[in-house]
């Protein structure tokens, strides 16, 4: 029996855990105290995250599909199959999905695949889904799209405010460092339209409509600028741009009134919550996907930077525009470039010097992929539908988007015009039961590798036992592709430390790490530029990343979503999670012991509006939108804002996103999951 | 020197300072090294399939439990660390469920021992299948605590730290270019220092063991160059007995007047324990129901508490929520009957190991709940189980 120390697959914190193996199969997990983020504490999916790993669902050999049913195949004859097929395909015909849930070793490899060996353009993966709006939106005011400090120093903030996180379910141990900040007096304020276990703790609650972040955002801004809270001394020497967000936010439209009507808070509590950011000291906003799940979602990103350039709240302990990201290697993912616009390290692909050095640094014989941006998932799935035949074969790893993306149906017609689709994943998922071929892979407990939190630190993954069956790591696998298809000499690497040196060689915010670095329980923060850089836990600290090193505060009018509610659809749905699930629930579905605590879902409605419809607790229901319905569950509860209801997207058998809208922002083309039109039916009585 | 076999047997009771005669573990261990010398001994000899020992991962303040088969590799385990809070009990319990009729020698603290009896009562683990070296333990810090610690209060960088102990009421740091000690009493004034249950604890030398080895009371020449062994069974007789016979490790009697230092500093522990334990459960006295409504109320259900405490025996996988009538499925926070109930079934036998504390994913003082419980229940009531043999 031992212990390998390493990090949890699931959500961003990044905490630390040892699994037990036994006789070399992983048994358990047991704490893993020296670890700074979490110090041996875990959240119920850490303390349980081994369950799924023996389950005899496990794909164990390829998969090819044979007159409509999957067979099972050897490597060699996969690999051909798959090999010959994307040979058969002009670059642009063929996309590939990398994902948020494998290593940066693995995205790296996909990567690198999709630009040299299909030379296509077209890779993204499902970080569009989730904070692409923070990605373009913090890149565009900071000049990095990044979470600007770290987990460890929430603790010293004076006033935390969280608007679209429940972060008690989605970042348990970062919540933890919330309510450590607040036994040492800071205050806490929560905006949600959920009265969530989070908001439970919090000092000051502000229940508003979901999509009315912008409003809420000017409104305290108006009140900080017209009470003089503002810091000028920060506004002039580090920012540009007030007298564009002044003349906006000063605006009759975000007065306390006119805010109050439109979020619903009363105005008296947006007033405290100003006075109280505005003057602590050191406030720090965090937020997640009820920020950037919007078509306006690069706006409200934009409104959080600027509050808190308006109050100086940024390159300091206990401060900061703290995104949180969801997966654990989602910011990862994005600093591997599987991005449609841009190589590691943010790299612009239309950048001639950038695709020089990329094609320079692989050495294609034949070149890479044109310097030119592709399509975001999104998008390609609307370009499947709307223009069949454009792409024809997609490559997907580590993602269902059957169940994540929004309004399943047209997910469903998108894949169905796919002529060759391989899916590469641990279990046969919802998506993979469209594929042609189906690759098993290794999960985290079966390969080294580092991910990366949402705090910027590169962490480890260390093997504990080999995958089931003939499973191999992913970037094992896409190495395999690329060797049958005569690019064997691109992809030379013997182990995952190989393919990370070539990576950091490429990406100049990693090029300081190495494994021996990383392999220290501190790990490094990026940016780490040099081999003798210690890692920057906070970002912006004396200048921001934009060209003039000033931060830019932009005028951002409030919009309202793209379909609000009206006679037919008279509520707002929005969707999230749950703490005892993982998104698609390939993994936690499989996990006895989080299963058993919330094993279907259920739409969360207010008291008072169940009674209207004469909905009962635990009653099942029909829920409708313009996309779909599904039946489910009601769970009747004073904790929801009366108008809006809620739905957990985890369950294939009652699945939200059925029902959501396939509707963008138009910058970061992030889904707007967080609110769409809903109406809730009572199912007449079977007499 | 030389006579060994003209001495009177070993028995339990007896005290002697004890010392390994082989180089290799001398030069790496502390106190003359008798602990390791005695599970080289053990293993080497076949008296155990395996060693459960700590060892040093990625630096001093990183204990790895850590299961040894070849004896050549316990020269690694040697050593304390007090920034290492595992309960190795819980670690035994783990190794005998995949390895049940394996022997398995242990290195023990107080709370292990305690945890360890009573899973044995509830057949959570098989004494009988271990040899249990105890080893005195005034309490320990949590790692990340005592990095911050000594960056904040010792203003010296953690990493820079090659070596600490707790001598004579100090915490003590060797590091590049010095060492300095502050006392644990003005350390903890400030926040700092052991685990709070740690502070509470009254159980200081393992008397349950097989062996209970320190270096209280090593005066004289011996200070420092060997440990006191205090013989507690027969067990503990026979592996000494060997050791000492086939030459690997060296005793001489204990000196009285070291006999009466270590039980002052045992005095001087308990005592300091008792002062902790009046600060803490009068602090909590104060307004309990409400005290424990408010901590309890951010609790995620994270299941820490249950997971990692040795008394805790969950009914396995009959999904205990589905059942209750007082403790919905999935809800946060948890009723508050989640906690109650624990509370309860825990009452008579919570050793105060700390791990539900110390693992709480929200930082709920558990251990302090659960030991006042027992606490005042053992004073009111004999325990269901039995009176058990360590006190605490």
């Amino acid at each position: 029996m031992k212990y390998v120390q390493t990090t949890c697959p699931y959500c961003g914190t990044g905490c630390s855990f040892n699994l037990v193996v036994d006789k070399g199969m992983v048994t358990g997990v047991a704490p893993y105290q020296r670890s700074p983020v979490n110090e041996g504490k875990l959240c119920p999916k850490g303390t349980y995250a081994y369950e799924f790993i023996n389950s005899p669902d496990r794909l164990k050999k390829p998969l090819i599909k044979k007159d409509g049913k999957f067979v099972e195949a050897s490597w060699d004859e996969a690999l051909k199959l798959v090999a010959e097929k994307f040979k058969s395909y002009k670059p642009d015909e063929c996309a590939c999905l990398a994902s948020a849930r494998v290593s940066n070793e693995d995205n790296y490899a996909m990567m690198k695949f999709a630009r040299g060996v299909l030379k296509t353009k077209h890779i993204d993966h499902c970080a569009r889904l989730c904070h692409a709006s923070t990605v373009a939106g913090l890149a565009n005011i900071f000049g990095s799209g990044a979470m600007t400090n770290s987990i460890g120093d929430i603790t010293e903030s004076k006033c935390v405010f969280i608007i679209g996180s429940n972060t008690f379910e989605c970042h348990p141990l970062i919540g933890r460092r919330v309510m450590q900040a607040k036994a040492k007096g800071a205050k806490f304020i929560y905006a949600d339209p959920r009265y969530t276990p989070t908001g439970k703790q919090a000092d000051l609650y502000l229940q508003f409509k979901s999509g009315t972040d912008v409003a809420l955002l000017n409104g305290m801004m108006q009140e900080i600028i017209r009470n003089g809270w503002e810091n000028k001394e920060f506004i002039q020497t580090r920012c540009n741009g007030f007298d564009e967000l002044k003349k906006e936010v000063m605006k009759d439209d975000y007065s306390l009134e006119n805010v109050s009507k439109i979020t619903g808070v009363p105005a008296d509590k947006i007033k405290t919550a100003a006075e109280w950011f505005a003057k602590s000291g050191a406030s720090a906003i965090l937020y997640s996907m009820g920020i950037t799940q919007h078509t306006t979602g690069v706006d409200n990103v934009k409104s959080c930077g600027n509050l808190q350039m308006l109050t100086g709240n940024l390159g300091r302990p206990g401060t900061g525009v703290n995104a949180l990201r969801g997966q654990n290697n989602v910011q990862g993912a994005c600093d591997m470039g599987c991005l449609p616009v841009v190589y590691t390290a943010y790299q612009k692909v239309i950048d001639e010097a950038a695709q020089k050095k990329f094609a320079d640094g692989w050495k294609f014989p034949d070149g890479i992929a044109k310097g030119e941006n592709g399509y975001e998932v999104t998008t390609l799935m609307n370009v499947l539908t709307e223009k069949p035949g454009e792409i024809k074969c997609l490559y997907i790893m580590g993602e269902n988007p059957m169940i994540s993306d929004p309004d399943l149906t047209h997910v469903e017609h998108a894949l169905k015009t796919l002529d060759f689709l391989v899916v590469q994943d641990i279990f046969l998922n919802e998506t993979a039961e469209f594929a042609d071929v189906v690759l098993p892979a290794a999960c985290y407990a079966e390969k080294d590798g580092t991910q990366t939190s949402t705090e910027r630190r590169v962490q480890m993954w260390r093997k504990a036992q080999n995958p089931p069956g003939e499973a191999k790591g992913d970037w094992e696998i896409i190495a395999s592709i690329a060797a049958k298809m005569g690019y064997g000499a691109q992809f030379p690497w013997k182990t995952s430390e190989d393919v990370f040196n070539e990576m950091a060689s490429l990406t100049p915010s990693y090029a300081g790490m190495t494994y021996e670095r990383l392999n220290r329980p501190e790990a490094l923060h990026w940016p780490c530029p040099t081999t003798d850089h210690p890692g920057t836990p906070i970002l912006h600290t004396e200048k921001f990343g934009m060209p003039d090193g000033k931060g830019l505060m932009t005028s951002i009018p409030f919009k309202w979503p793209q379909e609000v509610p009206d006679s037919e659809y008279p509520f707002v749905l929005t969707t999230g999670r749950s703490i005892w699930q993982w998104h698609t629930g390939t993994m936690t579905r499989r996990s006895a012991s989080l299963e058993r605590e919330e094993p279907t879902g259920w739409v969360e409605i207010n008291t008072e509006d169940a009674k209207k419809l004469g909905i009962a607790d635990k009653e099942k229901v029909k829920a409708k939108t313009r996309r779909g319905e599904i039946t489910i569950p009601a769970r009747v509860t004073p904790d929801i804002m009366p108008g809006v209801v809620f739905i957990p997207f985890h369950y294939a058998e009652c699945a939200a996103n059925v029902l959501t809208i396939n509707a963008l922002d138009p910058v970061a083309k992030i889904p707007e999951s967080k609110a769409c039109a809903v109406k809730i039916e009572k199912i007449a009585e079977v007499k | 020197m030389g006579l060994f076999d003209s001495k009177p047997a070993i028995k339990a009771g007896d005290m002697v300072y004890a010392w390994t005669l082989e180089d290799q573990i001398a030069q790496k261990a502390e106190c003359g090294g008798a602990v390791t010398g005695l599970l080289k001994y053990a293993l080497t000899n076949k008296m155990v399939d395996a060693v459960l020992a700590v060892q040093k991962g990625q630096d001093i303040y990183d204990a790895v439990p850590t299961v040894v088969t070849d004896p050549k590799e316990l020269v690694s385990t040697a050593g304390s660390l007090h920034c290492g809070t595992l309960l190795i009990a819980k670690v035994v319990q783990k190794f005998q469920k995949g390895s049940p009729d394996k022997k398995l020698a242990v290195t023990v603290k107080g709370c292990d021992l305690m945890a360890l009896h009573e899973l044995a009562k509830r057949k959570g683990v098989n004494l009988s299948n271990l040899l249990l070296i105890g080893v005195n333990c005034g309490g320990t810090v949590s790692p990340v605590k005592a990095r911050s610690m000594i960056r904040d209060v010792y203003q010296v960088d953690p990493n820079t730290v090659h070596k600490e102990e707790i001598d004579k009421g100090q915490f003590i740091i060797e590091y590049e270019g010095g060492h300095k000690g502050i006392s644990i009493d003005e350390l903890e004034e400030s926040g700092y220092g052991r685990r709070s249950n740690c502070r509470r604890c009254l159980y200081k030398v393992p008397r349950e063991a097989d062996l209970a080895c320190g270096n209280w009371g090593v005066i004289g020449d011996k200070a420092g160059k060997a440990t006191f062994v205090e013989v507690c069974s027969g067990k503990g007789a026979d592996l000494l007995q060997k050791a000492v016979k086939s030459g690997v490790i060296a005793t001489t009697p204990a000196d009285p007047k070291g006999i009466e230092i270590r039980k002052k500093v045992e005095g001087a522990m308990v005592k300091l324990g008792q002062k902790w334990r009046k600060k803490d459960f009068t602090a909590l006295k104060a307004d309990l129901w409400n005290t424990i409504a408010g901590e309890t109320s951010r609790c995620i259900k994270c299941y820490s508490c249950i997971e990692n405490c040795p008394v805790c025996m969950p009914v396995a996988g009959n999904g205990t929520e589905t059942k209750s009538l007082m403790v919905e499925q999935g809800a946060l926070p948890p009723s508050p009957m989640f906690h109650m109930r624990r509370f309860a079934h825990i009452s008579d036998s919570c050793v105060n190991c700390g791990q539900c504390e110390e693992l709480c994913a929200m930082d709920i003082p558990l251990a302090l709940f659960s030991h006042a419980i027992r606490s005042e229940a053992d004073l009111a009531f004999d325990p269901k189980l039995g009176r058990p043999d360590y006190s605490n």
